[in-house]
């Protein structure tokens, strides 16, 4: 049991708010609630917080903004409620800084699964040991630290993840689905978009010209691969 | 009139456009008929009005002449040419002409085979009894005139038998003239009532293609408006039905959209709630504890209805859109039969399938192969079998069960909407509310693919729900 996890729960029901907090709560976990994207802003600064869940939809500043502000500040993870899964909403919020997303009604066991996942990607990124160069690119795993040219780049803890997982077998092509299995814990229905807009995300930090890529590589139909 | 009836009958069996080139053709035969009639007839009239008097005058005439030259009773000197035969020969005549006299008892002719036997009894009798007669008849063939004047002063008569024939020819190809014109006359009637038929019609044509493009979802199709002051009313009412259609149909898919979203809401707290409730069931008194167990199968049931009602929504407003990318279809169909059955299914996939892929969105395929087993569980004692195959340039998909089959009659129906077939439709215990298969439709239809029912292939009872998916190359 994550003892001590505190979870920041933006939503503007408060039904809604109330019983994902109870859920939440059983798992252990203590929340904190705020019904408007400035009071989640707010308590954001005011207190530590481990995840971070936003409904999309919010009077005054949406969750895109919310995303986006505590994303210039943090690399704390973020889940993102959405009212649809096929609209640009998806890839809005995965773009805003998003991690993961999930889709309303959704089953709190399925919050608290994708939270779970969250929390452990971000702590086994603790772990590791080696030093690894891509050209101008270095990687060193148990420091979590991005170096390009020799200078410190910030990456969310996903985007870390996601490139430890490719430089894990440089060289070899990561499917879709293997990267979403190792780096979100889905199984083959994950959404194939979590990958592609953090390769996105990533490579607008690592690569030097993000519109052609030198180490972040698509290889068409089959997946990525890190290359130096 | 009961020609008419009979026509009428027959005519509303063809085309506007046939009946409207008849109803022409028919106009123009009647009264091109009427005038060549008339045109005939006229000119008939007149020529042999013409001839009839003008072998008149010159029958009195040769009949004077001959009155001179021949030998009267009461002449003594006999004339010069008194001999009737010269007097036959020296009469002017034109051709075709045949002069015939009479004088005492004797009859001379100019022409053998034109004598007083060619000429009619009654004729005959009428002038020799001293009255001037006219009349036509029928010689060999050809009809001719004769006309006979008596010459009372020498007790002779003076006949001419004039050939008609000529009349006959020229009437003749008079008439071919006329047939002619009236057979181009009708040819030009229909091809004025074709074009004529068109004209009117193209609009009608126009109308009825944006019916039809209308009928096949593209509601916002309108008709052009017209100078023409008939036919734009015409286009008028059609596109005011058109906007009314649209905006009603619009009106209904945000109507479902709308209550399925703000279903969303209430289903979520419920859902959460119902969790934390489960979380403490195992210190629930037994009864609390059986009510709890019902709201966690139905709040399921709940959700996925609003799920489904959401999906049909987006599909009548015309906003779903495909999440496409190639996928190995081998690995889709095992990954959706394993992901959305707790039974085990056995998955028989043909060895020329490996590394088959097709474009398709994963999830909701899945959705769907997982609709298909969920159908089989519900209504035809579990799916027994899923088979995967290829079909040329297609895969095929098939869910086969154990259940009694689908009866011909429901095959089609079974993919309409809240329609579970009329057998299902007597089992209460059923819990679905028939969208499932209708998802299946409207997703498979949107991936460009066909699903169908069909009987199992071994012969057995049960049904074999078959998808049919167009492949692509592997990569």
């Amino acid at each position: 049991m994550s003892v001590g996890t505190r979870i920041l729960s933006v939503e503007d029901d408060e039904r809604i708010r109330t019983a994902v907090k109870l859920a939440l709560e059983d798992e252990g976990w203590a929340v904190e609630e705020a019904e408007t994207g400035e009071a989640a802003l707010a308590t954001f600064q005011r207190q530590p917080t481990d995840v971070v869940l936003i409904d999309i939809m919010l009077p005054g500043i949406d969750g895109f903004d919310v995303c986006r502000s505590i994303r210039r500040v943090s690399d704390v993870p973020i889940v993102m409620v959405t009212a649809r899964a096929d609209t640009h909403d998806v890839v809005a919020g995965l773009e805003a800084g998003a991690d993961d997303y999930l889709t309303k009604p959704f089953a709190p066991k399925e919050l608290s699964a994708r939270i779970r996942a969250l929390l452990r990607r971000a702590r086994s990124s603790e772990s590791g040991s080696t030093h690894l160069r891509f050209g101008d690119l270095e990687i060193i795993p148990d420091e979590g630290v991005v170096r390009r040219g020799g200078e410190e780049i910030h990456l969310t803890k996903t985007e870390f993840r996601l490139l430890v997982e490719l430089a894990s077998s440089p060289g070899r092509v990561f499917s879709r689905e293997t990267l979403l299995e190792r780096v979100w814990g889905y199984g083959y229905f994950g959404d194939g978009r979590l990958v592609d807009v953090h390769v996105r995300r990533l490579r607008t930090k690592v690569e030097a010209d993000a519109a052609n890529p030198r180490h972040v590589v698509t290889v068409r139909g089959l997946g990525y691969k890190l290359q130096a | 009139m009961r020609r008419l009836r009979l026509i009428s009958r027959l005519l509303p069996r063809l085309g506007l456009r046939a009946r409207i080139t008849i109803a022409f053709a028919v106009g123009a035969l009647l009264m091109s008929a009427v005038l060549a009639g008339a045109t005939l007839g006229l000119t008939r009239q007149n020529l042999l009005d013409q001839r009839e008097s003008s072998a008149t005058a010159r029958t009195y005439q040769n009949a004077r002449t001959a009155a001179l030259q021949l030998p009267g009773p009461s002449d003594d000197p006999a004339p010069a040419s008194s001999d009737p035969t010269d007097v036959l020969a020296s009469l002017p005549t034109p051709s075709g002409s045949n002069p015939v006299l009479h004088v005492g008892d004797r009859w001379f002719a100019r022409a053998p085979e034109y004598g007083q036997d060619t000429l009619p009894p009654g004729l005959r009798d009428t002038v020799l009894d001293g009255q001037p007669a006219l009349m036509r008849f029928d010689h060999e063939g050809a009809t001719q005139l004769a006309v006979g004047v008596p010459i009372d002063s020498i007790d002779a008569a003076y006949f001419e038998i004039v050939s008609l024939g000529e009349l006959e020819d020229t009437l003749e190809s008079i008439s071919i003239s006329l047939l002619a014109a009236a057979l181009i006359t009708t040819l030009a009637g229909a091809a004025v009532g074709w074009w004529a038929s068109r004209r009117v019609l193209r609009p009608l044509r126009g109308i009825g293609d944006a019916a039809h493009a209308i009928a096949t979802g593209h509601l916002d199709t309108r008709v052009e408006a017209s100078d023409d002051a008939d036919l734009a009313t015409l286009a008028d009412s059609f596109n005011e039905m058109a906007v009314a259609l649209e905006e009603r149909i619009q009106r209904d898919a945000r109507f479902a959209s709308n209550v399925s979203h703000e279903l969303r809401s209430p289903l979520m707290t419920l859902a959460a709630s119902i969790e934390v409730l489960e979380n403490q069931r195992d210190d629930m008194p037994d009864r609390a504890r059986a009510a709890l167990d019902l709201m966690v199968a139905d709040i399921e049931r709940f959700q996925q209805l609003v799920e489904d009602l959401l999906e049909i929504s987006r599909f009548d407003a015309g906003v779903m859109h495909l999440d496409l990318e190639e996928v190995r279809v081998d690995e889709l169909v095992l990954q959706a039969v394993t992901n959305s059955t707790d039974v085990d299914v056995p998955v028989d996939i043909d060895a020329d399938l490996a590394g088959v892929v097709v474009r398709a969105d994963k999830r909701r395929l899945s959705r769907v192969i997982a609709n298909l087993l969920d159908n089989a569980a519900k209504y035809g004692e579990g799916a027994t079998r899923v088979e995967l195959r290829r079909r040329g340039n297609a895969v095929q998909i098939a869910v086969e069960d154990d259940g009694p089959g689908v009866p011909p009659e429901d095959a089609e129906a079974i993919f309409f909407r809240f329609n579970r077939g009329s057998s299902a439709g007597r089992r209460r215990d059923i819990d679905g509310v028939g969208l499932g298969l209708s998802l299946v439709a409207e997703h498979i239809r949107l991936h460009g693919g066909a699903v169908w029912v069909e009987g199992r292939c071994d012969g057995e009872t049960g049904a074999r729900f078959v998808i049919e998916l167009p492949a692509e190359a592997a990569p």
